[in-house]
């Protein structure tokens, strides 16, 4: 089962998934990291032959460094990134990086999701400090050409999307 | 019914171009960013070319009559010291144009004038034909309870007050709709008593919730509620069944969070009934509403746009699409998500 460790949450995928951690392929810091002044990376890409997903985390309990204000533009700047370095490393990645983007772009569809861990409840007026509605909606603007059903969850949404891994 | 709307010069727009929905259109934006002003134009254009045959006495439109009843309307709609005053704010002679385009109507009204333009308007395109049923204007606050005498007062004094208030407190004062469309507008009204708890009733000049404990007068309603009850009121007399056109300014203004869900529904089930409503909004929590209920399958049928206004150096730009996620960025949404990061900072102190 492919497992995935980012920062203190642990995601395992099914068993006939490819999951990789994007952020980290040699492919990505060495080469693509510089195009164009900076390119960004999502954290992970879980594939299985119909569905690429493009994943990041944000665990606001560890003092994730980025706003709430600009967090959706982040995520949104990541995939874009992503999905140009997967066409590079498709043609001038090695190995397994390159077999690896080759599965991701073969996929018929491409799914955003951000993962985001908050502090527990501590007004009653601020539930979550940071509403995923609110992140949701500015990121269903920035990449409806790419997912215009993007998922803002966290572990407790994860069972109510049905998304087929788990996070602990 | 209004189907495309082009502005040259007219306050904060240089040049902006709307295509409206049948059903529903929702204007969002920041203040200053012209809202009000794209709602009461195209008001003054659907009241204009509703009431023409009435007014004038002609069975088409003349271009001598709606040059005097464009130019009174904005007048009374805009109320400016001067006509010129709504041309675009910047130097030299500005011509301000404003073009509405009509569904099954191929010409059109367009009309124009500058900057030094005291009180005349130019016809630039003539409708062929009159519209129908008059439009109804909502403005931000409920007109229930300034209604009774205030359409002899404003005809007979000078009231600082916008026309739209005196169009509506006409409505509102007509008597109720007979006949074959009762049916239809039982069936809105259902939902809209049952908020209220009981039925609106004019009496002697004077507005009241009329419930199963008693008469209850306009002024004792709580105020998020009259709003209900005038719209519930524009119903039961039919300016709001069948062909019209609802302009409504900000419907959130002083309703709690409960009332505006209803307020969206009730918003959906007159365009659903052939109603084409304009919505200008700042709440998120409205625009998130109507979204979600244009979801479901019993708004299917109701057709959507959505407008974004923002100020930029070149005037008010737009960005409309059929969705939300068509108009860029929302700065109420903006706003939210700014006052969550003050909170954690706030937290981490």
């Amino acid at each position: 089962m492919p497992r995935i460790h980012e920062g203190n949450l642990i995601f395992d995928f099914p068993s006939d998934w490819l999951a990789e951690k994007y952020d980290q392929w040699s492919f990505h810091i060495h080469h693509f990291q510089q195009v164009c002044g900076g390119a960004k990376a999502i954290d992970i890409l879980a594939v299985n032959t119909v569905t690429c997903w493009l994943i990041e985390v944000k665990d606001y309990r560890r003092g994730c460094k980025t706003t709430a204000l600009e967090l959706a533009d982040v995520v949104a700047q990541k995939v874009r990134d992503t999905l140009a370095g997967l066409a590079s490393a498709r043609v001038r990645g090695l190995g397994t990086e390159r077999q690896a983007a080759d599965a991701c772009l073969k996929c018929a569809d491409l799914r955003v999701v951000l993962h985001v861990e908050q502090p527990a409840a501590a007004s009653a007026i601020f539930p979550s400090p940071i509403n995923p509605a609110n992140v949701l909606q500015r990121l269903r603007q920035l990449v409806k050409a790419v997912d215009p059903k993007p998922l803002v969850v966290d572990i407790s949404a994860s069972p109510k999307h049905q998304l087929p891994w788990a996070v602990k | 019914m209004l189907t495309r709307l082009i502005l040259k010069n007219l306050t904060v727009f240089s040049e902006a171009e709307f295509v409206f929905a049948n059903g529903l259109n929702v204007v969002a934006g920041a203040n200053g960013t012209g809202k009000s002003h794209l709602l009461k134009v195209a008001y003054t254009i659907a009241a204009v070319s509703a009431r023409g045959e009435k007014d004038s006495g002609s069975p088409v439109p003349t271009k001598s009559y709606l040059e005097t009843a464009v130019a009174r309307k904005l007048f009374g709609v805009f109320r400016p010291d001067e006509l010129g005053r709504l041309a675009r704010w910047q130097q030299g002679v500005q011509r301000c144009q404003a073009e509405a385009r009509f569904r099954k109507k191929p010409l059109g009204l367009g009309f124009s004038f500058d900057t030094k333009s005291e009180t005349k308007v130019v016809i630039d395109r003539l409708p062929t034909k009159w519209e129908g049923q008059p439009p109804v204007y909502l403005p931000t606050r409920e007109l229930l309870t300034i209604y009774p005498g205030f359409v002899s007062l404003y005809e007979t004094t000078d009231l600082p007050f916008e026309e739209t208030w005196r169009d509506t407190c006409i409505l509102l004062g007509a008597p109720l709709a007979k006949g074959p469309r009762l049916v239809e507008i039982e069936q809105m009204l259902d939902p809209l008593e049952e908020q209220l708890g009981g039925r609106v009733l004019l009496q002697d000049g004077r507005f009241y919730l009329k419930t199963t404990d008693g008469k209850l007068e306009a002024h004792l309603v709580a105020e998020g509620l009259r709003k209900l009850a005038m719209i519930a009121r524009l119903i039961a007399t039919g300016s709001l069944i069948g062909t019209g056109s609802l302009f409504w300014d900000e419907p959130e203004a002083n309703l709690n969070p409960k009332v505006i869900k209803q307020v969206a529904r009730t918003i959906l089930q007159l365009c659903q009934s052939g109603i084409q409503v304009f919505v200008a909004s700042h709440s998120l929590f409205l625009i998130r509403e109507l979204d979600i209920l244009l979801r479901f399958p019993e708004f299917e049928g109701v057709s959507a746009r959505f407008f974004g206004l923002r100020l930029g150096e070149g005037g008010v730009t737009v960005q409309q699409g059929n969705t939300v996620d068509d108009i860029g960025t929302i700065d109420a949404l903006q706003e939210e998500l700014s006052q969550s990061d003050r909170y954690i900072e706030a937290e981490a102190k």
